[in-house]
């Protein structure tokens, strides 16, 4: 043991993958929602 | 006319530049950059976790400016942009959130503490929550208006609490990062993305106050059946 975290790229990639997920998912709903208000 | 319809495309064009440096930066981050001596790997998630609180604190700062601009001038697109700066500022709070509870887990043991940085942080998200929706329950547009631009500036008090919150209390979050208290290798990724999201919170900001001016203009348009009888006066 030295005191450095070994392995943890899980935590990683779930960081990641989650604000992917949810940048996305913002992008998408502010299109469809500017969308939707256009063609009222 | 908000300001940003005079470039319509501005908003997307910052949107494109902000996910291309986002793929950069965090190439950068994933693969390049060393690991960091005592966190190893896992450090890796403070290119992401750190741009994310940077723009969430700068996103709720420009709603309090939105705020006293509302109050002072009484412009509705003001209001429009507070409303979208909230909004944005929510999501990368609850983002900034969850990617410190992922990284909490391997570093301190769990995913979540009460120690003063991460509860005045869920202090933040939820006074902002509570802000939009407030703005749900009021139907006029101009006790909407004022009402949240009040909210903000009472609620904007706690952004100065979180930063300053590592410096002030014991805490088991580690002082603030920026290039100046980080090793010189981390600094380009980190760099990229603060750049990254910036331009993606700018654009979305923009797309999103268009969106609030959009619904006001609906709202304060009067109804068919009155339009109707004018054009029947006439």
């Amino acid at each position: 043991m030295n005191g450095t975290i070994t392995g943890g790229w899980g935590f990683v990639w779930s960081a990641y993958g989650l604000t992917a997920f949810f940048l996305t998912a913002y992008a998408v709903s502010l299109f469809v929602r500017l969308r939707n208000e256009r063609s009222r | 006319m908000t300001p940003n319809h005079r470039f319509p495309r501005a908003p997307y064009a910052l949107l494109a530049l902000g996910v291309i440096l986002l793929l950069l930066g965090s190439y950068l981050g994933l693969f390049v950059a060393p690991p960091e001596h005592f966190m190893g790997d896992v450090q890796r998630i403070m290119y992401v976790h750190v741009p994310t609180a940077w723009n969430a604190l700068l996103a709720m700062t420009f709603a309090l400016v939105c705020a006293i601009a509302f109050l002072f001038r009484g412009d509705f697109r003001w209001d429009a942009r507070m409303e979208a700066a909230i909004e944005v500022g929510v999501l990368l709070a609850f983002l900034l959130c969850c990617q410190g509870a992922i990284w909490a887990k391997p570093t301190w043991g769990v995913w979540w503490d009460w120690d003063p940085r991460l509860t005045t942080t869920a202090v933040l998200l939820f006074a902002f929550i509570g802000i939009l929706a407030l703005r749900r329950f009021v139907d006029d547009p101009v006790r909407r208006a004022t009402w949240s631009a009040v909210a903000t500036i009472i609620a904007y008090a706690d952004v100065p609490i979180v930063y300053y919150s590592v410096t002030w209390w014991n805490s088991l979050h580690q002082l603030q990062s920026s290039p100046a208290t980080v090793s010189k290798s981390f600094h380009l990724p980190l760099r990229m993305n603060a750049f990254a999201i910036l331009f993606l919170m700018t654009g979305f900001i923009m797309l999103r106050a268009r969106l609030a001016s959009l619904r006001l203009e609906h709202e304060l348009a009067p109804p068919p059946h009155e339009l109707d009888a004018v054009g029947e006066l006439a």
